[in-house]
């Protein structure tokens, strides 16, 4: 692991990631907590589980490969969560949302991680940069 | 999280306490695979001490409602947590399970 802090900006790179979900979401919480109501740290806490998920689990052949972490919240008063990773490229933004109005025989187990995401925090955004996936979560908190 | 299973009659009654993410799922889904068959198919699950689930949670609940409907039961949820029943609402989880 590489920390890094520029102005109120923390970053943390993991590598390998494999099995290190729990300590990546905790890396974030340590960094959140405090700073937000119970409320919006339940909401981000859950879109940053979704979305730390699908990278360890999906982004690399066998998790070996890197994640790169951070946090900063701006003078406006918004927290902005990037999470960067070199595996395939991927945007979980392209999936289509699930249908919630289906029945439990109907509906499809699994596809509610990005949606989650997407329906907690204020903006989620995707962009392939140098080899990159980047995902980037805003959500207000004052 | 912790999970108790008590059977009264026709019934489960479950109880959870705690966080059900990442680090626990696997344990979860272990916890509650003997409510995956048998003939009792009725399920209660009191989620008053229930804080936080992931989606990897609510798979395991819808996993565990399409069993019990198969059997000609159903999962019923009581006293959840408005964090956690919101993201029962968001998700559609709510028209899937009945929730008291």
């Amino acid at each position: 692991m590489d920390a890094k802090t520029f102005g109120n900006e923390k970053s943390m790179r993991f590598n390998p990631i494999k099995d290190k979900a729990a300590e990546i979401i905790e890396w974030f919480l340590s960094n959140i907590e405090g700073n937000v109501s119970d409320d919006v740290l339940f909401k981000v806490n859950l879109a940053v589980e979704e979305a730390v998920q699908n990278v360890v689990d999906y982004a690399y052949e066998n998790g070996l490969g890197f994640l790169e972490a951070s946090v900063k919240f701006t003078d406006q008063g918004v927290l902005v969560i990037k999470i960067i990773d070199g595996g395939v490229k991927f945007n979980p933004l392209d999936a289509s949302d699930p249908d919630i109005t289906l029945s439990a025989t109907d509906r499809a187990i699994g596809g509610l991680g990005i949606f989650l995401c997407k329906k907690l925090m204020d903006k989620v955004s995707y962009s392939y940069e140098n080899g990159c996936n980047i995902l980037v979560m805003e959500k207000t908190i004052k | 999280m912790d999970v108790t299973i008590k059977t009264e009659g026709n019934k489960h009654f479950v109880t959870l306490n705690g966080r059900l993410d990442t680090t626990n799922i696997q344990q979860f889904t272990e916890d509650i695979a003997p409510l995956m068959s048998g003939e009792i198919a009725n399920i209660e699950i009191d989620c008053s001490g229930m804080s936080y689930t992931s989606s990897q949670g609510l798979r395991s609940f819808l996993t565990l409602q399409k069993s019990a409907e198969s059997r000609g039961g159903s999962v019923v949820m009581t006293k959840m947590q408005p964090n956690v029943k919101q993201v029962f609402d968001i998700t559609g989880f709510s028209n899937i399970f009945k929730i008291i």
